[in-house]
């Protein structure tokens, strides 16, 4: 789910930045580091805007600018049980791996309906019921979030397709 | 407990057969309906019946004894409970009060035969002076009779009955034989299901009203034994015997029954058992301890005469009480008592026979395959069997050894490895018997790591070897139960609080404290003690295992749960496992098991002097690495040499020549094209992770020179090391940005461009392949191959590619060899930082490395062109791409390959020299490192750079930071590889001129470079900067070219860009 978040981060700046234009190359640096970042639990999508630079202070010894930035932030977290939009990207014999925008899920074989069933001989290797769901690599799923799991700088879910209107989405 | 006559009293007044009497437990419906039918009977029998008589004396009777069955009903363990026998009782006194005639018309259904018998018996009593004898035989037919109820036979011996024949005379025959026939009529029309019923009714609950079948709807407390009831003694016995004796007994028991001296016992037993404290005894229940004397008289093995022990009445009870013995599960660790030759053994539980008193274990036989098999002994006698001797030790079953000696006794099937040899079954080379559970060790087996290990070494493949070993260390506390923690969620499964789901909020010893989260009883708290206890998970848990599993410390999400066992998908290796959920607990989200010791996944590691490997697996005591030749191999901490620190600043060249780093992500070129992010370099290996496999954590090894980039990370220049991107962002630079860039040379007549084939390397258009149409200074027209377009791009981001191979190329080097200054500049001119390149450029001071701090170093003029083209620089492209290489190692590019060398060879040299060791920091010093750091090498380089060298190379080669002297020393041995690990040399490596540099330089001891034969320039310029900077002392021509000879280009004259120089500078700053 989207969020927008009020999120406070501390940026430093090289004196070689120091001038006029410094809240600027303040907000620039700050989108830099944080766009596209994982910060625990959801994905930083964008930076909309920063609505509070603090006065820069210089830190002891390096002669850096720590600025405390507070700013707006569109951000994705998903939650168990919700329901994504995902592709496959690998598909193997345990079920398969998708990718959600930043976030890589895997659909193990035993959360999938059991008439789906792997199919090794098909090029690439597929997950089919023989009708209308295939689910190969590059394939739309529908996938309902079951597990969440933070790692540093990742998040990493498991997923499922049991269920009505989940697995293969119909181009 | 064994015992023929559990009803069977001793004192009792009434006869024996009463109290083997099967309550009449039919439901009084039955006899009700009877009592209906025969009352419509009732007149015409009465007027004619003549048992009055009988009627009479069965009033008399019955009453007394139900009376009678009632008070054995409290006591004498009977199968009914109180309410039948109440029912019963009711019956028969309506029987008895309805003056039935039931003797009379016995072919009847309502009436069961054994109260017939009673009556007949009681009227025996009463007539027993006329029909004594006759009545003991026809009895015994009658008994039969009724077993064969409404069969012809039975109807005729009724009429033969003493009773009728008595009072035959007074019998309508012909009526009651119509009556007869009627009834049988009747019973024929009923269809052969209604019969059975009705016999299912009649006999039915016979067996139960004898057995032990519904003792669970009696309340216990009623079946404690009271004063009224016999007393038990135990009765000595030979050990080991008792059930022997309790056998016997029942024989006895059943051979005299009915006889005069019946056993006058109620109950034997026993408690044998090889680990009972009641072994020893049989216990015997009887009224009398002089019964006892008289039943046990005779019997082997037991001992009445000896001092017999009363049991008390409130320790009766417990002589029942079923002891549960120790379950045994396949896969159970056990030990062996009985084959002598195998005491103590350790051998696994594989199957337990369905009566529980068996099971089918594995173990390692101890066979010596006939050697000391002689059983002739030389004196000519038989050897005594069984013959303890020395045992042979545990060694797995070889087929082969079997069949040297004995092929006679060896059958079996290869392919399933299973083998019949001297009588034993062995199967993948353990034994396997079935052995008594009596004579297995259960208990405290305590197996030892190396006693396990040996079970595991029969597999084929060494990763169930580690399990095992796992397993081993587990068991050793796997003694305890399943350990609840407060905030388990626990479900019960069992008893009365089944499907109850709550956490845990107290555990003391066995009992779990609960507090309920869901179903009716939410919210409250309970008791339940933790054997009919299971954690509870769910789907998408984040769990990791515990405990006795083999998967011990993996953690990982569940994805199904079927029961107790739960199946998980591992974080590490994302394969999935299943485990009891006993054996899993909630996790942290740190996944563990990522680490043993210093050593963690995916960390390389130095195995020998020549081999590192990456970490795929890490277990509790070793871990599975791959190394650099993509085997991989278990290891033990010990095993490993050292951990090679990840080298952020690594660097390496990939097919195209291009600088690859940690984490961009390349494509292996042909092969199996597997794609992957770079998590080592280590010389020209290059290990990659990726997560589209499994297999080894989804690492693999492959060359540098094997992959194609995909994406490199982020800008080169950005990387966290090299501190903030201050060109990208600061103002200064960006107010008048061509101020630092020197302009491109210029060069005259018709651009080399035109025409060319080119490759964009940036922006939107990044990888199309194009011609171009027209240039300008700076920029070109290029028309794209793929898209019918015609674009303006900067010249620098335009990569020639020569038309016909596709292979990179330099066009404005093409020309150069004929001097060295226009084709030179050119090549330099294609670099954004071209202008370093020049004799004053390099000249600077602060862009020497030698002198800049690493800061610094990134802005010498090697770092420019690295950053802007990777290993294309003009230095060492031009060496490289030389046609005519003699041509080329004239010309300062040319040159710049051997300079190159010299330059490697130099390092060792630098070490040695005080100038060197102190600039330790340089980044050259740091890219050869090794030479550095290897005395010898660096002694070799400088006094005879090659003839030395050999010894001194096996020690430099391992080590780590080699990979600039793993080029060197390939230099010095093999032309080809070396290239591989510097961008430079990769590039070098394929032309000719590369090769035939180094060629003659490795073998022929001197290398031209070192030997600076064939760039007289160069190297005099070299010396003489030497010369003139004393500091440096002459160690390394090339070496003091780097530092010195490049920024004097006055010292050089026409040699200024020294590619020696330009090259060290170069790594230098990759490093």
């Amino acid at each position: 789910m989207f969020f927008l978040h009020n999120l406070e981060r501390t940026v430093t700046l090289h004196p070689s930045y120091f001038g006029r234009n410094m809240h600027d190359l303040v907000t620039t640096k700050l989108v830099k580091d944080v766009e596209g970042t994982c910060a625990g639990d959801y994905y930083v999508i964008a930076v909309m805007d920063t609505f509070d630079v603090s006065e820069g202070r210089i830190l002891p010894g390096n002669g850096m600018a720590e600025f405390t930035v507070h700013y707006r932030a569109v951000v994705w977290r998903p939650f168990k049980g919700e329901v994504i939009d995902a592709i496959a990207q690998t598909v193997n014999p345990h079920g398969f791996f998708a990718q959600a925008g930043p976030l890589r899920l895997f659909v193990s074989a035993h959360l999938m309906p059991d008439e789906i069933k792997y199919d090794a001989s098909a090029t690439p290797a597929q997950f089919t019921n023989n009708a209308d769901m295939v689910i190969e690599q590059g394939t739309h799923v529908r996938i309902r979030i079951i597990g969440m799991r933070a790692e540093v700088g990742d998040m990493w879910a498991i997923g499922s397709i049991n269920g009505d209107f989940l697995g293969c989405l119909q181009a | 407990m064994a015992s023929n006559a559990p009803f069977q009293f001793a004192g009792d007044s009434d006869s024996d057969d009463e109290n083997f009497n099967p309550a009449p437990a039919e439901a009084s419906d039955d006899e009700d309906a009877g009592v209906a039918r025969n009352a419509s009977r009732n007149d015409d029998r009465r007027a004619s019946s003549p048992a009055a008589d009988d009627d009479d004396d069965e009033d008399e009777v019955r009453p007394s004894k139900s009376a009678s069955k009632r008070s054995r009903g409290a006591d004498d363990e009977d199968d009914e409970g109180e309410e039948e026998e109440e029912e019963e009782d009711t019956g028969a006194n309506k029987n008895g009060y309805d003056d039935d005639e039931e003797e009379e018309d016995e072919d009847d259904d309502d009436d069961d035969d054994v109260q017939h018998r009673h009556r007949r018996k009681r009227r025996k009593d009463h007539r027993a002076a006329f029909f004594d004898i006759e009545a003991e035989v026809e009895d015994e037919d009658e008994a039969e009779d009724e077993e064969k109820d409404g069969e012809e036979i039975e109807d005729f011996i009724d009429n033969a009955h003493p009773d009728d024949i008595a009072e035959s005379g007074h019998l309508d025959d012909d009526r009651r034989h119509r009556q007869l026939d009627r009834i049988r009529e009747l019973e024929d029309s009923m269809d052969a299901e209604k019969q059975a019923e009705i016999l299912q009714l009649r006999y039915g609950k016979r067996a139960p009203a004898r057995g032990y079948g519904e003792m669970a709807v009696v309340p216990k407390r009623l079946l404690l034994p009271s004063v009224d009831d016999p007393g038990i003694w135990a009765v000595r016995c030979k050990e080991g015997k008792e059930r022997d004796v309790v056998f016997s007994i029942m024989r006895r028991i059943e051979e005299r029954a009915g006889g005069k001296d019946e056993v006058p016992i109620t109950a034997a037993f026993e408690r044998g058992g090889p680990n009972s404290v009641m072994k020893g005894y049989i216990y015997v229940e009887a009224r009398r301890q002089n019964d006892i004397m008289i039943a046990l008289d005779g019997v082997l093995d037991v001992y009445p005469r000896s001092k017999m022990i009363l049991v008390e009445l409130k320790d009766m009870p417990d002589l029942l009480r079923v002891v549960k013995t120790p379950n045994l599960e396949p896969g159970a660790w056990v030990r062996l008592k009985k084959p002598a030759k195998h005491a103590g053994d350790l051998a696994q539980v594989v199957d337990v026979t369905e009566n529980g008193l068996e099971a089918r274990v594995r173990f390692i036989p101890r066979l010596d395959y006939g050697v000391r098999d002689d059983s002739i002994t030389a004196d000519g006698k038989r050897k005594r069997p069984g013959m303890p001797g020395p045992r042979p030790p545990q060694r797995l079953f070889s087929e082969i050894e079997a069949r040297k000696r004995q092929p006679r006794y060896i059958q079996g099937n290869p392919q399933t490895n299973t083998w019949t040899y001297m009588g034993e079954d062995f199967e993948n080379g353990f034994q396997v018997k079935d052995i008594k559970i009596q004579q297995l060790d259960v208990k405290d087996v305590n197996p030892t790591l190396e006693e396990v290990t040996k079970f595991a070494s029969g597999s084929e493949d060494g990763t169930e070897n580690l399990d095992l070993k796992a397993l081993a260390a587990s068991l050793k506390d796997s003694n305890t139960n399943v350990a609840y923690v407060p905030g388990d969620v626990i479900e019960v499964y069992e008893g009365e609080q089944r499907g109850v789901v709550g956490k845990a909020i107290n555990v003391q010893g066995d009992i779990v404290t609960l507090r309920v989260s869901e179903g009716d009883l939410a919210g409250q708290t309970i008791e339940v003690p933790n054997k009919g206890l299971r954690k509870r998970f769910r789907e998408g848990d984040h769990v990791k295992v515990i405990g006795g599993s083999r998967f011990r410390d993996e953690v990982g999400m569940i994805v199904k749960i079927v029961e107790d066992r739960v199946t998980l998908l591992t974080d590490q290796t994302h394969t999935e496992v299943t485990v009891f959920s006993k054996d899993l607990r909630e996790a942290s989200d740190i996944g563990g098991q990522g680490s043993l010791g210093q050593y963690s996944l995916l960390d390389l590691v130095q195995l020998d002097p020549t081999t590192v490997a990456c970490i795929v697996k890490v277990d509790r005591e070793s871990m599975v690495v791959l190394d650099q030749n993509g085997d991989t191999r278990q290891v033990m901490p010990s095993q490993i040499a050292n951990k090679l620190p990840k080298r952020r600043t690594a660097v390496a060249a990939d097919r195209n020549g291009s600088e690859i780093r940690l984490d961009d992500v390349v494509r292996e070129y042909g092969g199996q094209q597997r794609q992957g992010k770079i998590i080592h370099i280590h010389r020209s290996y290059i290990f990659l992770h990726s997560n589209a496999t499994t297999e080894n954590a989804g690492v693999f090894v492959t060359r540098a020179g094997n992959v194609n980039t995909i994406a490199a990370k982020g800008g080169r220049v950005t990387n966290q090391n090299t501190g903030p991107d201050l060109t990208a962002m600061n103002p200064a630079l960006k107010r008048n940005p061509a101020q630092n860039q020197m302009p491109p040379p210029k060069t005259f007549g018709r651009d080399r461009a035109l025409g060319q084939t080119v490759s964009i390397r940036r922006g939107g258009y990044k990888g199309l392949m194009g011609i171009v149409k027209d240039t300008t200074d700076t920029s070109a027209r290029v028309e794209l191959h793929g898209k019918n377009k015609i674009i303006n791009i900067p010249k620098n981001d335009l990569i020639f590619k020569d038309k016909i191979t596709g292979k990179t190329i330099d066009i404005y080097s093409r020309g150069g060899r004929g001097g060295f200054g226009g084709p030179g500049r050119g090549g330099f001119s294609g670099d954004r930082m071209g202008g370093s390149r020049t004799p004053m450029g390099a000249a600077g001071g602060e862009r020497t490395p030698a002198w800049g701090a690493s800061k610094s170093t990134a802005r010498t003029p090697a770092w420019g062109r690295a950053e802007a083209s990777g290993s294309r620089t003009p230095a060492w492209g031009d060496g490289s791409r030389t046609v005519n290489p003699y041509d080329g190692n004239r010309t300062a590019y040319g040159d710049g390959n051997r300079t190159a060398y010299g330059g490697a060879t130099s390092y060792g040299g630098g070490s040695r020299t005080p100038a060197w060791s102190s600039s330790a920091k340089t980044p050259a010093h740091d890219g050869f490192g090794h030479g550095s750091k290897t005395p010898a090498y660096g002694s070799g380089g400088s006094s005879d750079p090659w003839g030395s060298k050999t010894p001194a190379y096996g020690v430099s080669a391992p080590t780590p930071g080699a990979t600039g002297g793993g080029s060197a020393d390939s230099w010095g041995y093999t032309p080809g590889p070396i290239d591989a690990p510097t961008p430079g040399a990769g590039l070098s490596a394929p032309t000719p001129a590369a090769l035939n540099a180094p060629t003659p330089g490795a073998y022929s001891a001197p290398t031209p470079a070192a030997v600076s034969a064939p760039t007289p320039g160069a190297w005099q310029g070299g010396w003489g900067a030497d010369a003139a900077t004393p500091a440096v002392g002459a160690p390394t021509p090339a070496a003091s070219g780097g530092y010195y000879g490049a920024p004097t280009p006055a010292a050089y004259g026409g040699a200024p860009e020294t590619p020696a120089a330009s090259g060290e500078i170069r790594y230098a700053d990759d490093d």
